[in-house]
């Protein structure tokens, strides 16, 4: 009963989301074929559940969007059919829908656009599992209690008269005697009821629990440090921690990389390395730790894996001091350190560390708001002033880093969003035909890791959604020369 | 129990005949609504199994709602109607609930109908809370069961007081009503247990023990309580010919999955199993009961309400049909289970053994071309156990059914 009572009052259970921390919705930029789309998709936060599904796009020639759920394991020829958007109201060129997601494990949406230059399809790689369960609401409940007590007092009622009185003939008197036998039956099967209600609430209560017990956990990174000389070696080794395991498939680069590592100073995320592990056995990383000093860190590690999923694996880490000067065991690691406080403030240019260039916060699409998709966009410029061409940095032009200074939430962004490449890389293999009959890829396409026809300009922006109101900070890493170089810019998400 | 016969003894006829008269459509009303109320389950679980996605308004739920609020409304409506504004011959009829008059199928139904509109916030919120469930045992879908289980039984109880009162070939026409409604109530049983009644799992201990826990019960209360010869075998050949029925008919329209992952690409609804086979234990616990639990209980003109002279008293009965039942069951089961399981025979409409659920993956029907190896104990030791389980609840339905052979009202 205890637990029912929990159940009754209980606010939302929250966790992790699967592919970030805290940071649930998928936000896609890219196109679906001819025409460019922007697609956000908000998973349910049980399954089977709906997903809202939002289709933006600024081709004004569509005639029609549609999109289908596609299940890894099954593949778009297990998919149902397609359903179609339909046009938000008051706005032009958004289509919303809702699609089910019906089992655990990686999702794609399809979203397939329709138009006079033909037909295109954007694959929305999406984590499917459940991460929250709802309480029961205090008016539904007391409701559901009510009817309750009236289905009850209704029953012992029907048995007294099953008892009694339905047993005297039409027209005859119900004797005293009829009266006090019915009382008799009815005052056994009190008991009896009470002890079904009792199972019933226990049976409640064991759903329940098993519910809870297979609650999307994210993996964790077991660390363990080596200190030699020059070295400050970081071993990871990934494991599930939830009832079931998300892990059951090999781990594939992404943007070249088998893992992207982030070190977050836990003071106020001060603090921040993006490192890159050498995968050494199916679920153990290794890497050099240089730079960071000593102290207690957030460990955010983003994995994706070869059915599409995209992981995060998280853990809090004591780093110990380094014994001498380390040196990085990735060219392509990076790492900041900017103490003070430094707001988001638009159209004010910021200067990066090295080369004379700049980071400007070019102001977001619409205000800054939780829960509402919009553009994070930068400009980088050089010493004259002028928007530069950059480079690219892990085949992407920029990388961004988000994190709630609690930790709550953390989210590696890429112009095209929240998506991790290589997820759509296999999704797109497998409908070829590129796998084996177990599920496994045939790897050897997914060697190229830069993102074709990517713009490379200067004016670089992440579409994202802010999942909840809070101070976070946002590294900005780009490419412009020869270095990686990253913006640093704080805010508070009303 | 003799004073309600003694008391019946003094009946005035006109009394019975006239209540009878006024209330025999609300009878064949519930009845109906029993009838649209287990058609609609049997299409929705068929919905689940081929479509999968579902709104409130599909057919098989609206013929779920509708069947309840028949029952309800119609019973409501005898409630108000016997309250305010009965005969005083339909008032003698009625049992008395919180301060209203109605007989006690009318209030079984209400009930039912509250049980059922209670469940639906419930189980919405369920699916809220933990997903939309493509199962059929949850706790709300167990209140909605019970409201369903109840509108059938009232339907019963509403044809039992009529079969009660009645006599000759109106007493005939009323007993095979209440076969039929007999095969409702067997058929809430049978798909309520869908999950335990798997093709493959028909030679495990489970099975057998949920089987001897719920269809003796049910048998041995229409055995006794419907005024037939051959009572468990009408209302088991009733259970059968529905599930039957409906399994052939809805099979013949087109369906498409609209929820995935789809690993079975059906083009055609796809329905329940072959229906278990009672029948064979139900022509057993007839048998049992024409030799040791003689006439009155069937004898056409003889007078309803006689004590049972001369058989065996309800545990020794329950003591016999309990073992019969899971050994003639079993030996029926068994084989036939083997024949659903591993004969290509079986394949196809008539046996309907592959009647595969679009999520069903190909690991997991390779599971149902096959029997799962046997457990520790010797499947005799199983069937031991169930028909102790047998006995124990053929008892209570011999209870139950001596108690609805006496219900006026």
């Amino acid at each position: 009963m205890k637990r029912v009572a929990a159940l009754l009052f209980a606010a939302f259970v929250s966790v992790v989301a699967a592919a970030h921390i805290g940071s649930p919705n998928v936000v896609f930029d890219g196109s679906a074929g001819p025409y460019a789309v922007r697609v956000v998709v908000r998973p349910p936060e049980v399954v089977p559940g709906l997903a809202d599904v939002i289709v933006r796009t600024a081709s004004p020639d569509i005639q029609r969007v549609s999109i289908r759920p596609v299940f890894w394991r099954a593949g778009v020829r297990g998919s149902p059919s397609g359903d179609v958007l339909t046009p938000v109201r008051g706005q032009t060129q958004v289509y919303s829908g809702q699609l089910w997601l019906m089992a655990y494990g990686s999702y794609s949406v399809y979203v397939t656009v329709d138009g006079p230059r033909g037909s295109g399809t954007a694959i929305v790689p999406v984590s499917s599992f459940a991460t929250g369960r709802l309480a029961l609401p205090a008016g539904l409940g007391a409701i559901l209690v009510v009817l309750g007590v009236v289905l009850v007092a209704g029953f012992l009622t029907l048995v007294h008269a099953g008892a009694g009185e339905s047993l005297v003939a039409p027209g005859e008197m119900v004797t005293s005697a009829v009266r006090r036998r019915a009382s008799r039956i009815t005052f056994v099967m009190a008991p009896l009821i009470a002890l079904a209600l009792f199972g019933g609430a226990k049976w409640w209560g064991a759903e329940d629990f098993d519910y809870r017990r297979h609650l999307f956990a994210s993996p964790k990174a077991d660390a363990e440090f080596t200190l030699d000389g020059s070295h400050r070696t970081l071993r990871l080794t990934v494991r599930d921690t939830a009832a079931f395991h998300s892990i059951y498939s090999p781990v594939v680069p992404d943007h070249g990389k088998m893992m992207h590592l982030f070190l977050i100073g836990r003071n106020g995320a001060q603090t921040m390395a993006h490192l890159h592990p050498v995968q050494t056995d199916s679920l153990v990383f290794t890497t050099e730790v240089p730079w960071l000093p000593a102290g207690r860190y957030h460990l955010f590690g983003d994995i994706a894996l070869e059915n599409g999923l995209g992981l995060t694996v998280a853990n809090e880490i004591d780093l110990p001091a380094a014994p001498g000067e380390v040196t990085p065991s990735d060219s392509d690691d990076t790492w900041d350190r900017t103490p003070t406080i430094t707001p988001l403030v638009a159209n004010e240019p910021r200067p990066l560390s090295g080369g004379g260039y700049t980071m400007t916060w070019a102001g977001g699409d619409a205000p800054l708001q939780a829960r509402t998709p919009l553009d994070l966009r930068f400009s980088v410029r050089d010493s004259a002033g002028k928007v530069v061409a950059l480079h690219p940095y892990l085949g992407m032009a920029g990388h961004a880093i988000v994190v709630a200074n609690d930790g709550s939430v953390f989210i590696h962004l890429h112009p095209m969003g929240t998506v991790p490449m290589v997820a759509q890389q296999v999704f797109a293999l497998r409908d070829q035909g590129d796998t084996t009959s177990a599920g496994r890829l045939i790897t050897t396409s997914l060697a190229s890791t830069d993102m074709a026809g990517m713009s490379m300009s200067g004016d670089v922006s992440f579409p994202y959604e802010f999942p909840k109101a809070g101070r976070y900070r946002l590294w900005v890493q780009v490419k412009p020369a020869d270095r990686v170089l990253t913006g640093v810019f704080d805010v508070e998400v009303p | 129990m003799a004073i309600a016969i003694d008391a019946l003894a003094a009946v005035p006829a006109s009394h019975a005949e006239a209540a009878t008269r006024s209330s025999r459509w609300h009878a064949y009303t519930a009845v109906i609504a029993a009838a649209c109320v287990m058609t609609g389950v049997y299409w929705d679980i068929s919905w689940h199994m081929s479509i999968g996605r579902d709104t409130f308004w599909t057919p098989a739920h609206l013929l779920i709602q509708a069947g309840g609020l028949l029952a309800g409304s119609s019973s409501g409506y005898v409630a108000l109607r016997t309250t305010f504004a009965g005969t005083p011959e339909e008032r003698n009829a009625a049992v008395t609930f919180w301060g209203f008059k109605a007989p006690l199928g009318a209030w079984t139904c209400i009930w039912g109908c509250g049980a059922m509109l209670t469940s639906a916030p419930f189980d919405n919120w369920w699916h809220n809370a933990y997903g939309l469930d493509v199962r059929i045992i949850s706790p709300p879908h167990a209140l909605l069961a019970i409201g369903i289980f109840s509108i059938v039984v009232g339907a019963l109880l509403l044809t039992l007081a009529q079969q009660n009162r009645a006599t000759d070939r109106e007493r005939d026409r009323l007993a095979w009503l209440l076969a039929a409604t007999g095969g409702f109530f067997l058929m809430n049983f049978a798909l309520f247990l869908t999950e335990y009644s798997s093709r493959e799992a028909m030679h495990s201990a489970t099975f057998y023990y949920v089987t001897a826990a719920t269809f003796p019960l049910a048998l041995c209360t229409m055995a006794r309580a419907i005024k037939l010869k051959w009572a468990a075998t009408a209302a088991a050949a009733f259970y059968t010919a529905f599930m039957l029925s409906l399994m052939w008919i809805i099979a013949l329209f087109p369906a498409t999955p609209k929820l995935g992952p789809i690993y079975q690409h059906i083009t055609h609804m796809v329905t329940l199993s072959f229906p278990l086979l009672i029948l064979v234990p139900a022509v057993f616990i007839d048998l049992i009961l024409q030799r040791f639990d003689p006439p009155p209980r069937f004898a056409r003109n003889q007078d309803h309400d006689s004590e049972h002279q001369g058989g065996l008293g309800t545990f020794a009965l329950a003591a016999m049909i309990g073992p019969t039942f899971v050994a003639t069951f079993a030996l029926a089961q068994w084989p036939f289970a083997t024949f659903l399981v591993t004969s290509p025979l079986a394949l196809g409409r008539l046996f309907n053994a592959d009647n595969f659920v679009y999520w069903m993956s190909p690991t997991y029907e390779a599971t149902t071309r096959r029997f799962p190896p046997p457990g520790a104990w010797p499947i005799g030791a199983h069937l031991a156990i169930a028909m102790c389980l047998a006995t124990a609840v053929s008892a209570i339905g011999l209870l139950r059914g001596r108690w609805m052979t006496r219900v006026r009202r």
